[in-house]
């Protein structure tokens, strides 16, 4: 199925997408994790609402983008541990690439002004 | 990686079926989410409760979040499935023809299987509804030097206490016995079916009734106060299930009898509408004054533990003593039989339904065969279709997903049209089923087990052999069935002789079906073609039940008739009619018989009937010597006789029979008695039937009406047109003779021939050919898809062979020599079959040989016109294949 990836609704999604598929880059992680770790790596700078998150990580799950266990967190809880799929590998490679290019692109019309 | 995809799949599938589990899971993970929140912000120092609210706050509205990621997975699981059918729809609606066959075959398949079960189950396994129906007997005895039908279940009074008494191996037993019932309604007199029922019967039965309450022992006693119990068809028919009925006191044969019961809907032992406790007496008196008195079926219970060989044994030594006391009742020599109460009822209605179900269920594997056959077709042509879609990187597991659906969608559309199917076969079985043969309790509805069998079976057909193209093509060797179709060979080998072999069963059994719907048709023709020796059109019959109190005697009876037939006889329409005592094709009374100077060892009997004058000319029976008797003598009670063709040439071979005496010893035995019962022959008619259509005729003798006031009597009228149109006119004659008088089965002769004596036969016949229609039908669309694909298959070489200088006609030989020689070698093998198997025909058949050539001929004939037939479409267009295309072809 295509992407509709030329929508501006779709835009803060995709942002949103982009950074949970790079969160897991290095590793399974849980919900929490996730939040945790965007929270850190944008020093506070992107202020995802928590909740937010979910809804995003199930659709990117649906999509096969995402594989999802049930396992034991560090504190011995029942937590559904999210990991990249082969295809979700792929997408984060394709996003980064369309959004260096993006980012780069504005940067440049920025400082010819 | 595929059980990572089966396990989405699953995943997602499971959101439908088990919502909760996704609820749950959500739960459990922001809760999870928030416990850690919380305990991090307690270790960054908040207290306890700010925790918790930081970490709700930070995560926003939960309840939005979960509401919102469940309807995603519901629509996502819905898209899904929406996909995969709406791709299969399309899969099956590009080849229309194969998607109707399939489910038309399907549909066959688990209809008729689940209907003709329904009616064996409810039939013949389970026709009672009573608890330990399985151990009741009854006893039969039979004259061994006769046929299997001569033989009788019904015992007097004194015989069946005898009975009782003596033997070992019944723990309780009863006798019933029917009885006319009349009694005043308003206007008119109704007619009921009475059962006479001995003491303990409704514990024999088991069944509490449904209001009021069941016979209890004081009802039997002598001077106890007058009961009766009521049908449960009869209180909604004639009381409109009007509780208010029960208690109320009726007039029933002249006596007031106070109804303290009503059955269950399913109770109707003996098919009666009313039942009357009689206790049974060694002296055998009548139970109505003036009538014969009621002769008694017996049926015990066995006794737990005691088999029916036991039973048959004490129950000989029992009748070898009672043939001492009574003479008269056993023939010289004679066997006992022990016969089940199914198979009583239903016992001659066996056979038939067994046969019906060895067609269904060859019908059955037909369906399945042909089915099968049709999917490994259609999966071998698609096997391309799913190597390069494989090759394109469609998963295994996206194959498999993606044919199941399309079984499935098949599997259902057939499972809904096969229980619509079966639902309006029931019914339609029922209808023509003959009523007679099944006893009044049996209820015949659709066996639910029977129908979930029949549609597992069918679902599991075309998921098995939808699927064989799904695991060949992603077989480890992808390329393989590309390759070959390059090659334009015609598939795999092993694969073709499965299809052939298919084909051959499918034709043998068809052939099987065919030859005994064709035998059972002749027989029937047969049937339908046999003489009765009169002639049954525009007559109009009708019994007609005189009250007992008041018509006792032979003057009394006269006085009814001879008014009742002078106004009839003037009535527009009317011919002519008669009295009689017995209807065709059945005769009369039986009688032992007497002719002077004749000395025989054995019993000589015959039948006898009370008639007026008309009786011959109203049936159109030809005399063939002397007379018959006039109104005169029938007016005086004269002691003359009619006696037919078989009596003449059976007791006086070639002497002449006019003016002999003979002497019908029975009729002194009549309750009212005719002393001296010497008759003097003045006539011989024609023979007609007069032990049904299928027996040959017996001795018979026509005495005039007046001589006796006993037994049934009734009228015959000839009419020039529609017999039915003059109904109402006769009931109004006979409403204005006697207003009491109540008119029971009055109809035309010629409809209760048909219904009595052709329904049997027909309903065999007509289901076994509707079975062999069907047959042939899935047979012909068998042979047409195997031969249309194997020549699809070598479109490639018979273009290469017709490059090379073949003609037209080589091709055609070449397709027609495949198809005939499976379909010779079915009807081979079916001509083996159905020599082996027609000896379970034999029971049912009439007057034709179970091996009739004419019948094997047709047959055979038929089947390879039609296969031929199938296969000549697919030759056709075979020899019309252009060389240079068929080379380029694929």
């Amino acid at each position: 199925m295509p992407e509709k990836k030329a929508q501006p609704t779709e835009l803060l999604q995709g942002t949103l997408d982009l950074l949970i598929l790079k969160s897991l880059q290095s590793g399974p992680m849980h919900g929490y994790g996730v939040a945790e770790w965007i929270h850190e790596c944008s020093q506070d700078v992107l202020r995802v609402e928590e909740g937010a998150l979910y809804p995003a990580l199930h659709r990117l799950e649906l999509r096969g983008l995402l594989s999802a266990q049930w396992g034991m967190s560090d504190n011995n809880r029942r937590a559904k541990f999210y990991a990249l799929t082969a295809a979700g590998r792929k997408q984060l490679a394709q996003e980064t690439d369309y959004w260096q290019r993006m980012s780069g692109a504005v940067a440049r019309i920025l400082q010819t002004a | 990686m595929r059980a990572g995809h089966f396990n989405e799949i699953w995943q997602r599938l499971r959101v439908l079926f088990k919502p909760k589990q996704l609820d749950r899971d959500l739960e459990d993970e922001v809760a999870f989410h928030l416990a850690m929140r919380e305990h991090k912000n307690h270790a960054q120092g908040m207290d306890e409760r700010e925790a918790g609210y930081a970490a709700r706050r930070q995560f926003g509205n939960s309840t939005a979040v979960k509401e919102r990621t469940r309807e995603m997975w519901i629509l996502t699981s819905l898209e899904t499935l929406r996909r995969d059918f709406t791709y299969a729809l399309r899969t099956l609606t590009k080849k229309p023809g194969f998607t109707a066959v399939a489910i038309v075959t399907l549909a066959l398949g688990i209809g008729a299987s689940t209907a003709i079960f329904s009616v064996i189950e409810n039939v013949l396994l389970e026709p009672f509804p009573y608890p330990d129906a399985k151990r009741f007997m009854t006893v039969e005895i039979h004259d061994a030097s006769r046929g299997e039908s001569a033989g009788r279940a019904e015992y007097s009074a004194p015989e069946y206490l005898d009975y009782i008494e003596k033997n070992h191996v019944f723990d309780l037993a009863i006798a019933d016995a029917s009885e006319e019932v009349l009694y005043n309604v308003g206007e008119g007199v109704e007619r009921l079916h009475g059962v006479l029922v001995t003491p303990n019967t409704f514990e024999f039965f088991g069944l509490p009734a449904l209001r009021g309450r069941v016979l209890q022992p004081a009802d039997y006693e002598p001077g106890a106060p007058p009961v009766f119990i009521l049908r449960y068809k009869t209180w909604m028919a004639n009381f409109a299930g009007d509780p208010g009925a029960l208690n109320k006191t009726f007039v029933l044969n002249g006596v007031a009898r106070t109804l303290v019961g009503i059955m269950p809907p399913r109770f109707g032992w003996g098919d009666g509408d009313v039942f009357i406790p009689v206790k049974p007496t060694r002296s055998e008196t009548p139970v109505i004054p003036g009538e014969f008195p009621p002769v008694w079926y017996l049926m015990g219970h066995l006794k737990l533990g005691v088999s029916v060989q036991q039973a048959h044994a004490d129950l000989t030594v029992v009748a070898n003593q009672l043939a001492k006391v009574y003479p008269k009742s056993y023939p010289e020599h004679f066997v006992v039989k022990i016969v089940s109460a199914t198979d009583m009822v239903v016992g001659h209605f066996r056979a038939t339904l067994y046969l019906t179900l060895g067609a269904v269920a060859l019908l059955l594997l037909i369906s399945c065969a042909n089915l099968a056959n049709l999917l490994l077709a259609r999966a071998t042509t698609r096997e391309k279709e799913f190597a390069i879609r494989a090759a394109l990187g469609a998963g295994r597991w996206r194959l498999i997903r993606q044919l199941m659906v399309e079984s499935l969608i098949l599997s259902f559309c057939g499972g809904v049209l096969g229980i619509a199917l079966a639902a309006v076969g029931l019914n339609s079985i029922v209808a023509m089923m003959p009523q007679v043969t099944i006893p009044a309790e049996t209820e015949i509805s659709l066996n639910l087990p029977v129908l979930a069998f029949a549609l597992a079976v069918a679902m599991l057909t075309p998921l098995i052999f939808g699927l064989i193209p799904a695991l060949r093509a992603t077989r480890d060797d992808l390329e393989k069935p590309l390759r070959e179709s390059g090659k334009g060979t015609s598939g795999s080998a092993r694969q073709g002789h499965l299809r052939d072999a298919v084909i051959v069963c499918e034709v043998a059994l068809s052939f099987t079906l065919l030859v005994g719907a064709g035998l059972l048709m002749r027989s029937f023709v047969a049937l339908c073609g046999v003489n009765l020796g009169l002639r049954p059109d525009h007559v109009l019959v009708s019994r007609l039940p005189l009250p007992s109190e008041r018509y006792k005697t032979a003057a009394q009876v006269t006085s009814f008739f001879r008014p009742l037939l002078t106004r009839v006889k003037t009535l527009p329409g009317v011919l002519d009619a008669a009295e009689s005592s017995a209807f065709p094709p059945y005769g009369g009374f039986l009688s032992e018989i007497e002719i002077p100077g004749k000395v025989h060892r054995d019993k000589w009997n015959a039948l006898f009937q009370l008639c007026s004058e008309g009786y011959f000319s109203v049936l159109r029976i030809e005399l063939k010597e002397g007379r018959t008797f006039d109104a005169a003598e029938v007016n005086d009670a004269r002691k003359v006789a009619v006696v037919n063709k078989t009596f003449a040439h059976r007791y006086f071979g070639n002497e002449n029979p006019i003016g002999q005496r003979v002497r019908f010893s029975d009729l002194e035995n009549f309750p009212d008695r005719v002393p001296d019962p010497w008759f003097e022959i003045v006539g011989v008619v024609a023979d007609a039937l007069n032990q049904g259509l299928q027996e040959p005729p017996q001795p018979e003798a026509w005495l005039p009406y007046t001589v006796s006031g006993s037994g049934q009597r009734g009228i015959l009228v000839r009419t020039s047109n529609d017999p039915m149109m003059l109904m109402d006119s006769v009931r109004r004659e006979v409403w204005a003779t006697d207003r009491s008088v109540a008119l029971t089965y009055t109809g035309s002769m010629e409809n209760f021939i048909n219904s009595q004596s052709f329904a049997g036969p027909r309903f065999g016949f007509v289901l076994m050919s509707a079975f062999a229609a069907v047959g042939l039908l899935l047979v012909s669309i068998g042979v047409y898809s195997v031969v249309a694909y194997a020549t699809a298959r070598r479109t490639h070489e018979i273009g290469i062979r017709m490059a090379l200088g073949a003609t037209r006609a080589d091709a055609l030989k070449l397709v027609l020599g495949t198809g005939m020689r499976i379909i010779g070698l079915g009807v081979g093998i079916g001509l083996a079959a159905s020599l082996a198997l027609s000896h379970l025909l034999a029971s049912q058949l009439w007057q034709v040989s179970v091996h009739d050539p004419a019948t094997i001929a047709c047959v055979a004939a038929l089947l390879l016109t039609t296969g031929a037939l199938a296969c000549w479409l697919p030759a056709r267009r075979a020899t019309g294949i252009e060389p240079t295309l068929a080379l380029r072809h694929e």
